[in-house]
């Protein structure tokens, strides 16, 4: 069984996976209560954590709701694990300041 | 728990009314509880002897009211006086230690009187000690209370509802299920002349253009860019970075990644009301209806006490890992959609949204929470208030003691 994962608004890079996720497991992908294809995960996700569904290129802005959460600090492939390992905060840097 | 199988899972016409305690100055309690409130951390225990021996009553106490400078003495004045003023609360005392400079029991009673309600102020010393203060408070008390037992609850508009907003733990289910439910209750009051009051200052960053856009006038966006920076600048200025606090451990764990993530779903608990004003730190919310806007921090117990001051009856706290959370006087409902949290933290979960993640449409949930406010604002007893969970009366500070 493919694990459900939602994506909030069309063309956000990431969409949330409501059970945990092994390192090759399908996640499908549901926006709006509709369901859309089917993914690979790149590596284990745990519970309610996110997966890449559009690539990112390092220093680009990570899109969910419609609007950035973040910076990639690496590239990043569809079906990777997306936190903080890989996405940094733009807000409130004390090392930037 | 409320949900799933509850009484609401299908459409039907919402409630238009509640029922409460229509005060003097206009404003209606959910409750009607005699306040004892501390001016100061040397009357604390007082304050508890007496609210232990009154039933129907509650104390808020708290390590302020001395030695503060002049701005952080005002906060805490005025968000005592905001307690006081609450329309949850019926009769109040005040007490006080010996002299507290600026934040005295007289001058905290003469603020609260202004709504009419009755408020008597005791002084430790004055009165003749502890034992003796706590004696003359009891008494009084107990007066106010046989007046206020007698009193019965009225049908009222939901227009007469000031709902707050808060939440807590957040996680990714957050953005996607208890905030979106949140959010369509928040349009249901306003669209009936209610109020709602959002707060969270640090949950607003990346957040604020949408709900400058939500402003009626572009000066009220300025204002909720311009606080947001000065909660960024305070930060910095403190020479550290916000990561490692915001998001919190616990939200990282829930998947959320950077604040601006938290924040983003954390607004979605405005729903589409317009932002009718925009409010400092504890500062009594106006009457207009729409969706109020209180520059607190991210700091839960803080946060929904600016929110009690500012005069709201009932609070939906929104949580993705679950919450003890509750303030003592303002009923405080917690609300999750997250499966796990709503088992670990069944005990103190009041309203279970886990069905929008099977597909259940946001309106279903939303009406069950809708449902329970106006079932809590009317005297149904939140599980946490049953519990006395009363862990959430914290008055917020920028200076040093001195």
């Amino acid at each position: 069984m493919p694990v459900t994962a939602m994506i909030i608004e069309k063309g956000d890079n990431v969409a949330t996976c409501l059970e945990k996720v092994v390192k090759g497991g399908s996640v499908r992908l549901m926006l709006n209560g509709k369901m859309g294809k089917t993914l690979k995960a790149n590596q284990s996700i745990p519970y309610i954590h996110k997966i890449c569904i559009k690539p990112l290129k390092k220093g680009e802005h990570c899109m969910k709701y419609g609007l950035s959460i973040g910076v990639a600090s690496k590239d990043i492939e569809v079906g990777d694990y997306i936190h903080v390992h890989n996405i940094e905060s733009a807000r409130g840097r004390g090392d930037l300041a | 728990m409320a949900g799933r199988n509850g009484s609401a899972t299908r459409s039907k016409r919402l409630r238009k009314t509640w029922w409460g305690y229509p005060r003097e100055n206009g404003d209606v309690g959910a409750r009607n509880y005699l306040l004892v409130l501390s001016g100061t951390l040397y009357a604390n225990p007082t304050c508890e002897r007496v609210a232990r021996t009154l039933r129907h009553s509650v104390a808020l106490t708290h390590p302020l009211g001395r030695c503060q400078i002049g701005p952080d003495i005002q906060r805490t004045f005025e968000t005592l006086v905001g307690h006081g003023q609450n329309a949850n609360a019926g009769a109040v005392i005040v007490i006080d230690h010996h002299r507290e400079e600026g934040c005295t029991a007289d001058e905290i009673a003469h603020e609260v009187a202004k709504t009419g309600k009755r408020v008597e102020a005791i002084n430790i010393r004055e009165d003749g000690g502890a034992i003796d203060a706590t004696a003359k408070a009891t008494r009084i008390g107990m007066e106010m209370l046989r007046e206020l037992t007698n009193e019965r609850r009225q049908e009222v508009p939901v227009s007469k509802l000031l709902l707050g907003l808060n939440c807590g733990t957040s996680d990714t289910t957050s953005g996607l299920s208890h905030n979106k439910a949140t959010g369509w209750v928040t349009d249901q009051v306003v669209k009936q002349g209610g109020r709602a009051l959002l707060a969270e200052t640090t949950e607003m960053m990346g957040g604020e253009g949408v709900l400058a856009d939500k402003c009626v006038r572009p000066a009220l966006g300025k204002r909720i860019w311009r606080m947001v920076e000065e909660m960024e600048e305070r930060i910095l200025a403190c020479g550290v970075d916000l990561r490692g606090s915001q998001p919190t451990g616990d939200n990282m764990e829930g998947g959320l990644t950077t604040i601006e993530e938290k924040s983003l779903g954390a607004i979605q608990k405005a729903g589409s009301a317009p932002i009718v004003d925009v409010i400092p730190w504890a500062k009594r919310a106006s009457r207009k209806s729409g969706l109020h806007v209180m520059d607190t921090p991210g700091h839960g117990g803080e946060s929904i006490t600016g929110i009690a001051a500012g005069g709201s009856q009932v609070l939906i706290f929104s949580t993705g890992g679950g919450h003890t959370i509750n303030h003592p006087l303002m009923s405080t409902i917690r609300i999750t959609g997250n499966p796990l949290s709503a088992r670990l933290q069944a005990d103190t979960t009041d309203v279970d949204v886990t069905d929008i993640f099977e597909g259940a449409p946001i309106e279903v949930a939303g009406q069950r929470v809708y449902d329970e406010v106006l079932e809590v604002a009317s005297g149904k007893m939140t599980k946490a208030e049953i519990l006395y969970e009363d862990n959430a009366f914290a008055i917020n500070r920028n200076g040093p003691s001195v």
